[in-house]
């Protein structure tokens, strides 16, 4: 099916300043076109509402961390079988498992069922892309790429200590290229480092790594300006120092002025923006965060909201695993990753009748309401670290539907929420449009994705249908139909289609003198030969750079 | 003539060192340098059988492979089983013909279960080896030496290398940890001798815990009490620890210690930072139990049954053969036999050799071996991925024999 028309849908498309006109949508070979001829086949959506195709900016879906947690969850599995879905057309399917982490093949269809198309595994080893690229081939529909972890790299520290910020920046570069990748990920800049020394805690910006010139403030503006200068279309992807822990409100913005006049995205702030102190007491601190967001154009963020119910929090934040661990009782998993980072393992349930999970919950809502410009904030819960993609639409209905919201609030544990904006009240309800920016056009936008996000011509035709419902969870959670570059994958509410997706990656050129210095180093201290180091370059042509 | 191809990666065990220079002369393999005696064995001269053979008689690999999927569709249970040396992209389409089959599942990993149950219920403390080569400067050999079985660990990983963050072996402290049954003793050369009996053993690692976390150790002989203060006092004083056990089945089986050694890990985490290095064979083991965890939620024992995976980790092949619940076996890789079971009388088999060692099979498809004669990616022990490259060319690639049998059997698209 190469053409078709999309009649008399309710077509929200903030990108191109449409909201709610009722007009068609045009699809030709894969693409949104601006007209087709009246003979074309047509697929009615009066009385829908149609958008493009989610974008999830920021989840945990297909690396060896991943897989640890799979491997460390069976009964989850157990209790959450996946047959393989009907295709139509004799087309092959595959079974699998659910739970927070599920396998592959049921991670590709249960984001397509849920109208999303295009997803990021926000935190690759570099050591690890190989299996992150094999993960995302048997993870079918969906648009895939990943961010690969910098800033607890040795290679990296050694440049930074000696002022080589220009071999810095070509070893970024090197590194995306050789890893298959789209962004710079950070993750707590220097403290996995800090973490296998045995320092549990990064007490400031200028705690030194190994180095008085190696600090997660000297790491935080190398690789931002690294990723700046090569004009990537994705700016750095930062998790803070300090996630989780109370008071960190200090470190998240103590980390936004350093960066202060640069491009740069702050990840799942929800964990970022506590105030109180450290083993004493918690509170929000949404408030403050939403306030400097709102005032800093360059900056940008996904919230990272907590949904009750299971998570499975996994991270490159070794440290804060450990806390988790030692607290909870929970089995953990940890892994220390050479020269590069680290990886983190706990099972946790986010309980409503927990304050700390009562106060998270507020915290990531209070950033959503909070927020001024719904293209700089966008939505994430982390998956699975705050609830699963699948809390998705649970967590529309709450930005949406205030007396929804209100009701939700007063069963949560109330013993940290004094003093919160939303306890104090919010009447915000996010719109429809508004939903469609952070959930479609504003990830696109932050992840410069030129060609998807929006319906005007040119675009990949990845379109969601939905039938409108009083309750929006309801209405998120089951798309009628969804189109992935063309192809109807989801119809009257079923899997019908299952194609391959696509690798979203980057290319940056570099400077090969950069091999020699690091040849040198990977001798020494890698036990992997620099020359087996990059994986294949990927089959799909770059989003950006030179294939 | 000859030509050296470098950086090739060995298979041989779980070290899977990728520095390898292999010299071929003649079409065969002349040297595999820098492989230790293990990974030349491996590597032998590349002259592997290539015969395609339905019911003992020579036939196009397209007939065999007809006649396979037809077996296998025919068969009222199958049992799809990995054997070594199959290349992750080969393990893939083994789990899309199993999953498509509804058929049981499992690999060469059924032997080293009780590590990999242990780390289910417990979770685990580990690192990659290059992080014992840059860091460990406390290496605790409990109960092996890696010089038999792993021939090169102590050079590319600990203890020798300058690391880092540690120097070579003078400023490293090795203890070996020697249990009194058969030859689980650690290496020779060790700063440090420890022995337990077999009944002292989960009792030692229990105080040992106890000291570590500052509670009394109570109840141990003094005898015990001794070694294991002497063992918490290197083990507490590490700035990097790290336990070296083998997860592989060998002369000491116990199927607490797994399970002990996680939990010791683990409170050792409180006081210092370690990690728990659990020794895997070679051939690509670990890379089976990576994808049919990314494809299906669980490493091993899988059941299709019901049109899902379901996991039976009390079971697996070994029982599956001996209660006859198998019909029939599509068996993949390089055959090793399960211990003192017989396959039942339907048996596709497709990997290096198989037609000498399944010569009645009803199919027999000789292939190459992943990283002598195909490429592809394969697993370290600690899950590193890693690059096969292939010095020989080989007459069948295993991957694209199991990707076309998985087209005959409906479970992979034709021409992906």
């Amino acid at each position: 099916m190469s053409r078709l028309r999309i009649t008399g849908g309710a077509v929200h498309d903030p990108a191109n300043g449409v909201d709610g006109d009722v007009r068609d949508v045009c699809i030709d070979g894969g693409r949104i076109v601006a007209s087709l001829p009246s003979d074309a086949p047509t697929l009615d959506a009066h009385g829908m509402v149609v958008m493009p195709g989610g974008i999830d900016i920021h989840s945990h879906v297909a690396a060896a961390s991943v897989n640890q947690a799979r491997r460390l969850l069976p009964e989850e599995h157990g209790a959450n079988p996946s047959p393989a879905p009907a295709l139509l057309d004799g087309e092959i399917s595959r079974s699998g498992t659910g739970g927070t982490v599920p396998s592959t093949f049921t991670t590709g269809y249960r984001y397509a069922g849920l109208g999303y198309t295009t997803v990021f595994d926000a935190a690759v080893a570099p050591l690890g892309a190989r299996e992150t690229h094999a993960e995302l081939d048997d993870t079918p529909i969906v648009d895939a790429g990943f961010f690969t972890l910098m800033g607890n790299d040795e290679y990296l520290h050694r440049q930074i200590a000696a002022g080589e910020r220009d071999r810095a920046r070509d070893y970024v570069a090197w590194l995306l290229k050789a890893t298959g990748a789209y962004a710079i990920k950070i993750v707590s800049p220097g403290g996995v480092e800090l973490w296998k020394r045995n320092v549990r805690e990064v007490k400031s910006l200028d705690d030194p790594v190994g180095s008085p010139k190696v600090t997660p403030r000297a790491i935080l503006e190398t690789l931002t300006d690294a990723g700046n200068a090569l004009k990537l279309p994705h700016p750095v992807h930062i998790h803070c120092n300090n996630l989780g822990q109370a008071g960190n409100v200090a470190t998240t913005l103590e980390t936004m002025r350093t960066l202060d006049g640069r491009r740069a995205h702050f990840t799942h702030l929800q964990f970022h923006s506590y105030g109180g102190e450290r083993g004493k007491s918690w509170s929000s601190a949404a408030r403050q965060i939403a306030e400097y967001l709102n005032s800093h154009k360059d900056l940008t963020g996904d919230v990272g909201q907590v949904m009750f119910g299971p998570a499975t929090t996994v991270t490159a934040d070794g440290a804060v695993e450990y806390l988790l661990h030692a607290s909870t009782g929970k089995k953990w998993v940890n892994v220390d990753i050479e020269l590069e980072t680290g990886c983190g393992i706990v099972p946790y349930t986010y309980q409503e009748k927990a304050a700390v999970a009562a106060l998270q919950w507020v915290v990531g809502l209070e950033l959503f309401l909070l927020s001024g410009d719904p293209w700089r904030l966008v939505l994430s819960t982390d998956h699975p670290n705050g609830g699963t993609f699948l809390s998705y639409p649970e967590l529309i209905r709450l930005l949406m539907d205030r007396t929804y919201r209100s009701d939700r609030l007063k069963m949560v544990n109330q013993r940290m929420l004094a003093g919160s904006a939303l306890a104090d009240g919010i009447n915000r309800e996010y719109s429809l449009n508004e939903i469609a920016i952070i959930t479609r056009a504003g990830p696109a936008r932050l992840l410069g994705l030129a060609a998807k996000g929006h319906l005007g011509p040119g675009a990949d035709a990845d379109v969601t249908i939905y039938a409108r419902d009083a309750d929006a969870s309801r209405m998120f959670a089951t798309p009628r139909y969804v189109l992935k570059g063309g192809v109807i994958v989801v119809e009257e509410g079923q899997l019908r289609r299952a194609p391959r997706g696509h690798r979203l990656h980057v290319r940056p050129a570099h400077d090969d003198v950069l091999l020699r210095d690091l040849g040198r180093f990977f001798d020494q201290y890698a036990t992997v030969q620099l020359e087996n180091y990059p994986v294949a370059t990927p089959k799909d042509p770059p989003v950006w750079g030179s294939a | 003539m000859s030509r050296t191809l470098e950086h090739v990666t060995c298979l041989g065990c779980g070290c899977a060192c990728d520095d390898i220079d292999v010299v071929v002369r003649d079409g065969r393999i002349a040297e595999a340098r820098r492989a230790c005696p293990l990974g030349s064995e491996w590597f032998g001269n590349g002259v592997v059988p290539a015969q395609v053979l339905v019911n003992g008689r020579s036939v196009d690999s397209g007939v065999a492979l007809d006649y396979a999927a037809s077996v296998l569709r025919q068969a009222t249970r199958t049992m799809v089983f990995l054997s070594p040396d199959l290349s992750c992209e080969a393990q893939r389409a083994a789990v899309a013909i199993a999953d498509t089959l509804r058929a049981l599942l499992d690999s060469v990993t059924t032997e080293a279960a009780p590590s990999i149950l242990a780390a289910q219920r417990r979770g685990r403390a580990g690192a990659t080896l290059g992080e014992i080569r840059n860091r460990a400067d406390v290496v605790v050999f409990w109960g092996v030496d890696p010089a038999r079985r792993y021939p090169r660990f102590f050079e590319r990983y600990a203890p020798n290398p300058v690391g880092l963050h540690v120097d070579g072996r003078g400023a490293r402290t090795v203890v070996a940890v020697d249990l009194d049954d058969g030859d689980a003793r650690g290496p020779v050369d060790a700063d440090v001798r420890i022995r337990f009996s077999g009944a002292e053993e989960l009792d030692a690692i229990g105080a040992l815990r106890a000291s570590l976390a500052g509670r009394a150790t109570g109840g141990a002989t003094e005898g015990l009490a001794s070694r294991v203060g002497e063992l918490a006092k290197r083990l507490g004083g590490a700035r990097y620890a790290t336990v070296v056990v083998d997860g592989e089945p060998g002369s000491a089986p116990n199927t607490g210690r797994s399970e002990a050694l996680l939990s010791l890990v683990d409170t050792l985490n409180g006081v210092t930072r370690a990690a728990l290095t659990t020794l895997r064979g070679g051939g690509n083991r670990s890379g089976a139990d990576a994808v049919l965890t990314w494809q299906t939620g669980y490493p091993m024992s899988i059941d299709f049954a019901r049109g899902y995976p379901t996991y039976r980790p009390d079971e697996g092949a070994a029982r599956w053969l001996a209660a006859g619940t198998a019909t029939a076996a599509l068996v993949l890789g390089r055959w090793r036999p399960v211990t003192g079971v017989a396959l039942p009388t339907d048996v596709v088999a497709i990997g290096p050799g198989a037609s000498s060692a399944f010569p009645r099979a009803q199919v027999a498809i000789d292939t190459g071996v992943a990283g002598i004669h195909e490429g592809g990616t394969a697993l370290r022990m600690d899950d590193v991925p890693l690059q096969l490259r292939a010095p020989l060319p080989g007459s069948l690639d295993t991957a694209s024999v199991i990707q076309a049998l998985a087209v005959r059997v409906g479970a992979m698209r034709g021409g992906s």
